[in-house]
């Protein structure tokens, strides 16, 4: 009786301490709600072409043009004379917002320079994306 | 033994801590998922806000060497055809000639973005500023 107690009281609340797993999981909750940017991704990765005088650019607005001048925001495709209101909206969200243009290598100078005037026209600051 | 036990009360009240941590990994898991980690590299291709149509045009406008790129991507400069990828040597050498001279860079609107983006990297690499003008396939 004795013996058979003993083996089983160890086996059935056998505590084990969270406390250094708890730290780890608070300190990645910290990080990724710090590090977390909510932004609306284009839902395409254009191949874009090479600069060597770029600069980093962290922005908030992703739009994304392909080789067949399609422009796509939040993973839908755009013809240039509907972005409009789509940008709009976007701005109205987040009125600090930074953009950016992905643009395909092969896409029209005249779509790219054209969402670009449009986005200035909204004092949206902008960036043509480079790889 | 007893005692002891009552002892550990006392001291430190066991609160239970599950419930918040399943709060805890549900928001971890969330911000994980949601997490974009953007690394984009742009180059700046804005273009200085047009004067005002009432104001007069500048007196001797300084000399300016045009860059040409047609429907069918072939670069020109002032006029002169050459290589895409040799549009920044031939306007350096132009430059030679016309000291202080502006850059124009006239982009049929059916050319590549790419091209753009490669001749005005080419000349923001040699520190020559290029003002941008875009021609619509109409007026072409």
């Amino acid at each position: 009786m004795a013996r058979r107690s003993r083996v089983q009281v160890p086996e059935e609340d056998t505590e084990l301490n969270m406390t250094p797993m708890l730290d780890v999981v608070f300190i990645l909750l910290i990080f990724f709600i710090v590090t977390s940017v909510f932004v609306k991704t284009p839902g395409i990765d254009p191949e874009q072409p090479v600069a060597s005088t770029d600069a980093e650019w962290k922005p908030t607005i992703l739009i994304a043009i392909n080789d067949s001048n399609e422009i796509w925001i939040d993973k839908r495709p755009y013809s240039i004379e509907e972005i409009r209101p789509v940008i709009t909206t976007i701005r109205d969200e987040s009125p600090k917002a930074e953009a950016i243009i992905k643009a395909a290598g092969g896409a029209e100078v005249g779509t790219v320079m054209a969402v670009q005037e449009l986005m200035q026209d909204l004092k949206i600051t902008t960036r043509v994306g480079t790889e | 033994m007893r005692r002891g036990r009552r002892n550990n009360q006392g001291d430190e009240a066991d609160v239970d801590m599950t419930p918040m941590l399943d709060i805890v990994f549900i928001m971890l898991i969330f911000f994980i998922v949601t997490a974009t980690f953007l690394d984009e590299t742009a180059i700046d291709l804005t273009q200085p806000p047009p004067p005002p149509e009432d104001s007069p045009p500048p007196k001797d406008p300084p000399p300016a060497i045009t860059v040409f790129v047609d429907g069918r991507n072939q670069c020109a400069v002032d006029g002169r055809r050459t290589t895409c990828d040799r549009v920044t040597l031939a306007v350096e050498r132009l430059l030679a000639d016309k000291p202080g001279a502006s850059v124009i860079l006239r982009m049929d609107e059916r050319s590549k973005h790419e091209l753009l983006v490669d001749i005005k990297d080419g000349l923001d690499g040699r520190g020559l500023g290029s003002k941008i003008e875009i021609i619509k396939a109409s007026d072409a």
